[in-house]
């Protein structure tokens, strides 16, 4: 028997300019960097030189999948693809796009961890990976079709219960703003082009073996079930939305919907939500509905039920029926997605005639869905709806485009909120067709680039949320002040991490918050009311690390960072606290290598670092203060004019932050005048050689 | 026991077990069947043939069932990982006894999306296959060669002796609902065993759409997934035809 559980054993490797098919030794190899994101850096640091464009075949995709991946940990759905980002601007930078759905577990059941693409096929090709056997085939037959199609062809052949990642138009007509996509509504956004750029349309697993849990069964399920018992609704939010019979709090934002007289309503026939107690555990799935978190009360007697990924309870996406999107735009009448790909279509709109939370706007989130995740588009966490609605209302697109172009979209439909222009709109993003088309498929950076618009004019724009490099923010200061802030600094596209937020807002109330906040981090400051912030303090700072580690752990164990971590819980008998050590009890009882709370966080801190070096290296500076983490300027206003630290207010003082930065570069032990990470930094987490390498080109502090 | 002595046995049991789909008085049945309690006696030879030999026929109804409501599943497949990792300590959906994978995208006709299919590629609904706990006959204990599917108590489950359990496969041929799994590490077969009367799938499903309940027949209820093609070995065959022959 193996050594360890989790892990399955191997690592699939294929180059497609040679046809060659390999497997590496899993343990061996990348045991220290676990799987998911820690396989990804460490696969592109060890392989792909500095410099590297995304499209250049040298470049590497690799889907990494980490020991819980395919377990009965809940929440374990998640596959991280790293390659070097192409809507990261000016230069392609490491980055991670993450995709739920079924794969992550059937490519465990087929026996591999993790799966690294390099090279270029000379023809369209898909792989197809049915237990030990790995094949190139060809696509030609499939290119040109949308992902839909190119997943039910290829299910026809490996059979039905098959996990596909595809990509659509967008993907093959290297569109950056693209995405791969598996079980109808997962999708990974950036990584679409990169495949497209391998001619790689498709992988195809289907997987009948096992994940083996190290350790005792009865001890597994002990765990299982106390894990289940810490959980709230989607985005860890641990108070429901409404009052309920058994809650002591309640906060309206919650995602937490499920209630007494809220049905399913398109289910035949209609199923009550229910109070849902936290205690019974057979109840968990009625808790979320994202299309009334994102559509309002009107969603309810449109959804069919919750959907999402293997092991979770949580169901994040809601399947909706909507006949009336199908009679008038011939579309099918159901459809899901969450998020950002459940508002792709409306987004894209200023007003609806029936308001922002009528029928039309659900129905545009239909066509939206129906369209772009089939050709394969991606939203750049809605960067691409913002951008658009400022590029139009400001007269640019028509200052951009030739006035034949400019003629052939139906521009009064757009501006009535009509859904159906986005059958105009989309397919020319996914087929590069006209300036427009061509323009917003590049992502915010290269597309103001072309126009030659000022990135700084971005940057200071309060409605637009764009941060840096072609990327927005991803909860900064509007949910976690100065903690925010830190986070999105850090990563080279938006930061993806929930871990401060999913505390911050999971709607227990402050004094709550800050007697977890004094448990976790210290002390009570780590924490303030959302929108009514205090001065940087350290605990704000030991805050920032820990969300940083826990998202690369969950990325690399596949545990879901949107939906952890469990610090807090919906339990009063327990005070409310959750339990910050699940994730070291998970892994060492699934593979057998016990590690602590301390211990497994020190190996986040070294796939972070890992991160981080790889970003100093290809940007070639250890400047990464003044070059990397960059603040924009809305940050720093209050479009009302309110003072800073007043209640109402996200903005935060500029001086304060550039403590915030001093603060947490200490915290992480890295140079405060650089931001760089200092050898010993990279030495304390065992990446001696990382650093040796990196001083070799003077890019440590 | 002599098979003579087994024989008005086996028909008490079938006589007094509830939930049939057809459930006859015992007139009903002995005038249906074309034989009468003396003309079972007329019949023992057969069943004395080889004592040693006496083929497994199960007679004993399951006590419990696992019920499924399709509408309600949301496809998690907690269940299939509760099964296998809870009971083997390992996740393997491919060996679980409660079987949501195969249907989760298209449904159980295959790959059909949209309107013309279930599961998350059609109209949503996912049908989560469980095992009928079949009264008797049982195909799948029936097609085996060794008996290596038998009752056990508490709950009457039809269960595999993997002792017994030479790999065949001949069970998963001859359950028209496909539900006999195969452990791949082991070379056995498996199915749904209760969990001794508290299932894990059950427990472990987040929607409450599988229930554990009182056996029924859902024999007649439940469209067949596939055509059995398993052979009845010869002895159970004879056997058989000692109380089915007109």
């Amino acid at each position: 028997m193996a050594k360890y559980g989790g892990w399955v054993g191997k690592i699939l490797r294929v180059n497609l300019s040679t046809g060659r098919i390999w497997t590496e030794d899993t343990i061996e190899k990348y045991k220290d960097f676990l799987g998911g994101t820690g396989i990804g850096y460490k696969v592109i640091w060890d392989e792909v030189p500095a410099g590297t464009k995304s499209f250049d075949p040298v470049n590497k995709i690799i889907f990494g999948v980490g020991p819980l991946a395919g377990t009965g940990a809940p929440c374990n759905g998640r596959t991280a693809i790293t390659t070097l980002w192409p809507t990261c601007w000016p230069k392609a930078l490491v980055a991670t796009g993450h995709m739920g759905g079924q794969f992550a577990a059937e490519l465990k059941y087929a026996g591999y961890d993790s799966i690294v693409i390099e090279g270029k096929a000379d023809h369209p090709v898909w792989l197809s990976v049915v237990d030990k056997k790995v094949e190139i085939k060809d696509a030609r037959r499939l290119w040109g079709q949308g992902i839909r199609r190119a997943t039910i062809e290829i299910s026809q052949e490996i059979g039905p219960g098959a996990a596909v990642a595809a990509i659509g138009q967008a993907g093959e007509n290297l569109v950056p703003m693209s995405v791969v996509m598996n079980s109808y509504s997962h999708s990974a956004g950036g990584v679409g082009a990169v495949m497209g750029s391998k001619n790689l349309k498709a992988i195809g697993v289907r997987g009948t073996g096992s994940v083996r849990i190290a350790g005792k069964k009865e001890e597994w399920e002990k765990l299982i079930k106390l894990h289940l018992s810490l959980l709230g609704a989607n985005n860890q939010h641990v108070v429901p939305s409404s009052p309920q019979p058994w809650a002591e709090y309640y906060d309206a934002a919650s995602r937490w919907k499920g209630s007494r007289g809220k049905m399913w309503g398109a289910s035949t026939p209609a199923i009550e939500t229910g109070t849902c107690n936290p205690h019974d555990l057979n109840r968990i799935a009625y808790r979320t509905n994202n299309a009334v978190h994102y559509l309002g009360d009107i969603a309810w007697k449109y959804t069919v039920r919750g959907n999402g990924c293997t092991g979770c309870p949580i169901r994040c996406h809601t399947m909706i029926k909507v006949p009336s999107a199908a009679a008038k735009y011939g579309i099918p009448e159901v459809g899901q997605n969450t998020c950002g790909g459940l508002n792709f279509g409306r987004s894209f709109f200023k007003t609806f005639p029936d308001g922002p939370r009528g029928m039309t706007g659900i129905e545009a989130c239909m066509v939206g869905m129906y369209m772009s995740d089939d050709y394969g588009i991606w939203c750049n966490y809605s960067q691409l709806q913002r951008d658009f609605q400022k590029l139009y209302y400001e007269g640019i697109i028509k200052s951009k485009l030739e006035e034949k172009e400019f003629k052939s979209y139906s521009w009064d439909k757009y501006e009535k909120g009509d859904p159906s222009f986005l059958f105009e709109l989309l397919p020319r993003i996914a087929l590069k067709e006209g300036e427009l088309g061509t323009a917003l498929g590049l992502g915010t950076g290269y597309l103001l680039e072309r126009w030659s618009l000022s990135e700084e004019e971005w940057k200071k724009s309060h409605g637009l949320n764009y941060w840096k490099l072609g990327h927005p923010k991803h909860h900064s200061n509007e949910e976690a002040g100065q903690c925010g802030v830190i986070i999105n600094t850090q990563y080279n596209r938006d930061p993806q991490c929930h871990s401060h937020a999913n505390f911050t807002r999971n709607g227990l109330p402050l004094e709550i918050l800050k007697r977890l906040a004094a448990e976790i981090w210290g002390t009570p400051d780590a924490v303030d009311t959302v929108g009514a912030y205090t001065p940087m303090n350290t605990g704000k700072a030991k805050m920032a690390k820990w969300s940083l580690l826990r998202k690369e752990l969950h990325d690399s164990l596949s545990l879901c960072n949107w939906m952890g971590p469990w610090v807090a819980s919906p339990l009063k008998e327990r005070g409310y606290r959750g339990d910050d050590s699940i994730e070291s009890m998970l892994y060492s009882l699934a593979t057998g290598d016990k590690k602590n709370r301390q211990e497994l966080d020190q190996v986040a801190e070294r796939i972070f670092l890992l991160h981080r070096a790889l970003t100093i290296r290809d940007m070639g500076t250890k400047e990464m203060r003044t070059q990397h983490d960059t603040i924009p300027q809305w940050v720093y206003e209050d479009p009302s004019h309110r003072p800073v630290y007043t209640k109402g207010t996200t903005h935060l003082d500029k001086e304060d932050v550039k403590l915030a930065m001093d603060m947490y570069y200490e915290e992480m032990g890295w140079d405060k005048a650089t931001g760089a990470p200092t050898p010993e930094a990279y030495r304390k987490v065992g990446l001696g050689k990382v650093s040796d390498e990196l001083d070799k080109k003077g890019l440590l502090p | 026991m002599s098979h003579q002595n087994k024989k008005p046995e086996i028909l008490e049991e079938v006589l007094s077990s509830e939930g049939l789909n057809h459930p006859f008085s015992r007139r009903q049945f002995l005038k249906l069947s074309g034989v009468s309690i003396i003309g079972i006696s007329v019949l023992g030879p057969l069943f004395a043939r080889g004592e040693t030999k006496a083929p497994l026929i199960i007679m004993k109804q399951a006590k419990g069932i696992v019920i499924a409501d399709p509408t309600k599943c949301v496809g998690c497949r907690r269940c299939e990982l509760a099964c296998t990792e809870f009971n083997d300590g390992k996740a393997k959906p491919s060996m679980s006894r409660v079987k949501v994978a195969r249907n989760l995208n298209f449904g159980p006709k295959g790959v059909f999306p949209e309107k013309h299919g279930q599961g998350n590629w059609g109209n949503g609904l996912i049908v989560q296959d469980l095992c009928k706990q079949c009264p008797h006959p049982v195909p799948c204990a029936n097609a085996c060669p060794n008996d290596a599917i038998v009752v056990k108590p508490p709950t009457n489950a039809r269960v595999v002796d993997a002792k017994k359990c030479i790999g065949c496969k001949m069970c998963l041929r001859a359950c028209p609902w496909e539900m006999i799994s195969f452990d791949s590490d082991t070379g056995k077969a498996t199915k749904c065993f209760l969990c001794y009367g508290k299932p894990k799938c059950v427990e472990a499903c987040p929607a409450e759409a599988l229930n554990y309940m009182a056996w029924r027949d859902l024999t007649d209820k439940v469209p067949p997934r596939v055509v059995p093609t398993a052979v009845i070995p010869p002895e159970k065959a004879a056997a058989c035809n000692d109380c089915h022959k007109k």
